[in-house]
């Protein structure tokens, strides 16, 4: 001890680390232990898969399975910065729709999932699933993901408020006849306004998914930016005049405990709902039990497609997972199979894509939430009329684009009314396709 | 075998001069000690400072997908940053948040702090305290908050200018407008940070001599002219200090616009800031070369606007003189 020159406490710091250090160099933090490591971004569907992991697990036995719960934001940033740095990543994931273009921006070689398209092709599921929702997860014809979901579109309304006003839901089948409605009924003024539908004038939210009701989009199938085709000059046009002006029909509070508000004082009377979202106001507008009820949403023109789609998440299966018939056959079960169905419908609400689901008597049952609405029924029958959506690395700044150009559009038309409007929205929109397009460039992959 | 005889006294009570290998060792040592002592933060700093430095510059000539696949692009990155309108939208903002916030922050905050160092005011530590108290919490939750202050139709402030001007629509979007948001910025990080920069001025008011002050009043001076004369120059270098850090601080404002914003850059891009905007193209879109031009470009500005700060307020001619 009285060699070393520094003292004891120094030698001792220096042993301690030098320990500490072989230790974690034998046994590092965070070193798998289970033979799969899911991540997940939702507690619905961490709950779910905890239900089912089970029965996985009886047919397995000696095999361990890890789900972990991580934000959507963090999940996404931690996942790609690891497959890039080429470091551990867990062997299954689950990744929400807007993020998974962002997975595919490089060569296809270098996308961090295994090219499930084989795979697909042979177990059936290309036939079985709802085919609209493998575009979101597919690069260059490779399917990278299997689809959790359809999410079809409906309109959520305060029945009892409409009954109160007179409105007939079954006499309303277009757009036209919901804004006549709309313009009976909305006040905009006053001590107690009152808006027929929820739709915001910022942000691109509901915007977009009527854009795809009317075959619109960001992208087409080759990762051409769209945004400024007529498709969407004419649903910007039409839909601006819904959220500004005197006559306008349409507001947007927020979400959460401003929404819960908004819909249980009679502020909004109805609201865009996807499956998923039917669930949150099970939950969140509980008071409303018994007085809310579902229909499809009004169709563009009579006869039209009465849905669309909001939201999506994909389960992926990482290249550097060491067992992959193991992981998709987990995917199966979690997603696909029959195990615990019932209960991963009424926890959730979310149909699942595989048409001969539909059918089951949990999905099939009515709900006291919804005044004894047959919920799943409503929502299988509008499923299979659900367009693609197109993934691209680009998508979150071409919704931010489009949020752009429906501010630009909404001040716009407060200040100059219809005079113009339409060419005003064709300008805004090409130029907002064009900053994308500006950035796509840039990209050499 | 060298032993480590340096010091060992002599019976007489000398000490002996070291000799041959002993005096190697010592003098070894000796220019050894002052490496090794700085060694774990030379390490430390390579690695996870001056590496990434380095690297982030060589990555800012690049188009990447992650650090493993990159196309060199030379300057083109620079080149279309200084092109791209939402960059422009983003400094912009920027620099309106920073004047707004360090313009009233600082005026208040030693307002503040001259209010609760008077000896008069009873509970001033209480003050203190709660005045400081945002600061112990962090952006994020104050952003959470205030993101509550302002909802629409039922949020409090709403309610509260409603209640002295009646004209007021209950429905207003703080968050939710494009011309509101950065006044609802300002206000939020106001609330933050006022108490905050109070303490400093409190520090360097406690420090001003008082003979300075009873030498004014012998002099005829008034409690403003005492304030100009006396105080302001007394607290000039913290003062200074406080403008840089304030200034820096604001310049790479995130969490707060990202908090309230709703991860989001608010309608309009109006809630854009540069560091908003350098994390959208790193992380969302996933281009780390593109990030780290902008993380450049960033420093770079910071850097010119705190000489120019330092400058105007002679503190770095003081530094040098």
């Amino acid at each position: 001890m009285s060699r070393f020159p520094f003292g004891s406490a120094a030698l001792a710091l220096l042993v301690v680390a030098l320990l500490s250090g072989l230790w974690l160099a034998e046994d590092p933090v965070g070193g798998r232990k289970a033979t799969l490591t899911l991540w997940v971004f939702s507690k619905e569907h961490y709950e779910n898969y905890q239900n089912v992991l089970p029965a996985f697990l009886a047919k397995h036995p000696g095999v361990t399975v890890d789900v972990q719960l991580v934000s959507n934001n963090g999940l996404a940033a931690r996942l790609q910065a690891a497959m890039v740095a080429g470091v551990d990543v867990p062997d299954m994931c689950e990744i929400e729709i807007t993020n998974a273009g962002t997975f595919f921006r490089g060569p296809l070689k270098e996308v961090g999932f295994l090219d499930l398209t084989d795979r697909i092709h042979r177990s059936g599921l290309w036939d079985q699933l709802v085919r609209a929702r493998f575009a979101p997860y597919t690069k260059q014809g490779r399917i990278f993901g299997l689809p959790h979901d359809v999410h079809p579109v409906a309109l959520a309304y305060n029945r009892e408020a409409f009954e109160r006003l007179g409105i007939q839901p079954d006499r309303i089948r277009t757009w036209d006849d919901f804004i006549a409605v709309g313009r009976r009924v909305t006040r905009t003024t006053g001590a107690n306004p009152r808006y027929l539908i929820e739709l915001s004038d910022t942000s691109e939210g509901q915007l977009e998914l009527l854009l795809f009701q009317r075959g619109g989009g960001f992208f087409d199938a080759n990762g051409h930016c769209t945004l400024d085709n007529e498709k969407a000059v004419e649903t910007l046009a039409w839909y601006v005049p819904l959220v500004a002006g005197s006559r306008r029909i349409g507001n947007d509070l927020g979400g959460g405990q401003v929404l819960t508000q908004a819909v249980e004082q009679g502020y909004l009377l109805s609201l865009i709902t996807p499956d998923w979202r039917s669930r949150t106001y099970e939950n969140d507008i509980a008071h409303m039990s018994g007085k809310m009820a579902l229909m499809p949403l009004p169709a563009v023109r009579q006869g039209g497609r009465r849905t669309s789609t909001w939201g999506g998440t994909m389960m992926g299966i990482t290249k550097r997972c060491a067992h992959p018939d193991l992981a998709w056959e987990l995917a199966m079960q979690l997603y696909y199979s029959r195990e615990k169905l019932a209960d991963r419908y009424q926890k959730s609400n979310i149909l699942p894509p595989k048409r001969d689901l539909w059918n089951d008597p949990a999905i099939q049952a009515p709900k006291a939430y919804w005044s004894g609405q047959r919920l799943g029924r409503i929502y299988s029958t509008l499923a299979p009329h659900v367009l693609p959506q197109y993934a691209s690395p680009f998508l979150e700044l071409a919704k931010n684009k489009l949020s752009e150009a429906l501010v630009a559009c909404v001040q716009q038309y407060n200040a100059s009314g219809d005079a113009g409007f339409k060419a005003f929205c064709r300008r805004r929109l090409k130029q907002s396709a064009e900053e994308v397009r500006r950035q796509m460039a840039r990209n050499p992959y | 075998m060298t032993t480590f005889k340096i010091g060992r006294r002599r019976a007489d009570g000398s000490t002996p001069l070291p000799g041959g290998a002993a005096r190697r060792t010592f003098r070894f040592q000796q220019r050894l000690a002052p490496y090794l002592f700085v060694s774990p933060f030379l390490i430390l700093f390579a690695v996870f400072g001056l590496y990434p430095l380095v690297k982030s510059i060589l990555l800012s000539l690049y188009v990447t997908n992650g650090p493993r696949d990159h196309v060199f692009v030379g300057l083109s990155n620079y080149r279309f940053l200084f092109s791209d309108p939402d960059f422009g939208v983003a400094v912009r903002n920027t620099a309106v948040y920073t004047f707004w916030t360090v313009f009233l922050q600082l005026p208040l905050a030693l307002g503040l702090a001259i209010l609760l160092s008077q000896k008069w005011l009873k509970g001033r530590n209480w003050f203190r305290l709660a005045f400081f108290s945002p600061q112990l919490v962090g952006q994020v939750f104050v952003g959470v908050i205030f993101m509550v202050l302002y909802v629409p139709q039922y949020g409090l402030v709403n309610h509260a200018i409603h209640a002295v001007h009646a004209g007021f629509p209950l429905d207003t979007k703080w968050l939710g407008d494009a011309r509101l948001v950065m006044p609802a910025l300002v206000l939020a990080s106001l609330w933050m940070y006022v108490g905050f920069n109070m303490i400093y001025f409190l520090a360097a008011l406690q420090a001003v001599d008082r003979q300075l002050y009873e030498a004014a009043m012998v002099d005829g001076a008034n409690g403003w002219q005492q304030f100009l004369a006396v105080t302001l120059p007394g607290i000039k270098p913290v003062a200074v200090y406080v403008l840089v850090m304030a200034t820096i601080g604001s310049l790479q404002l995130f969490e707060l616009p990202y908090t309230m914003l709703q991860q989001s850059a608010g309608p309009d891009k109006s809630g854009l800031t540069i560091v908003m905007y350098l994390y959208q193209n790193g992380y969302i879109t996933g281009d780390l070369g593109y990030a780290s031009a902008v993380g450049w470009t960033l420093a770079l500005g910071i850097l010119i606007v705190s000489l120019i700060q330092m400058r105007v307020t002679g503190v770095w001619k003081g530094a040098s003189a």
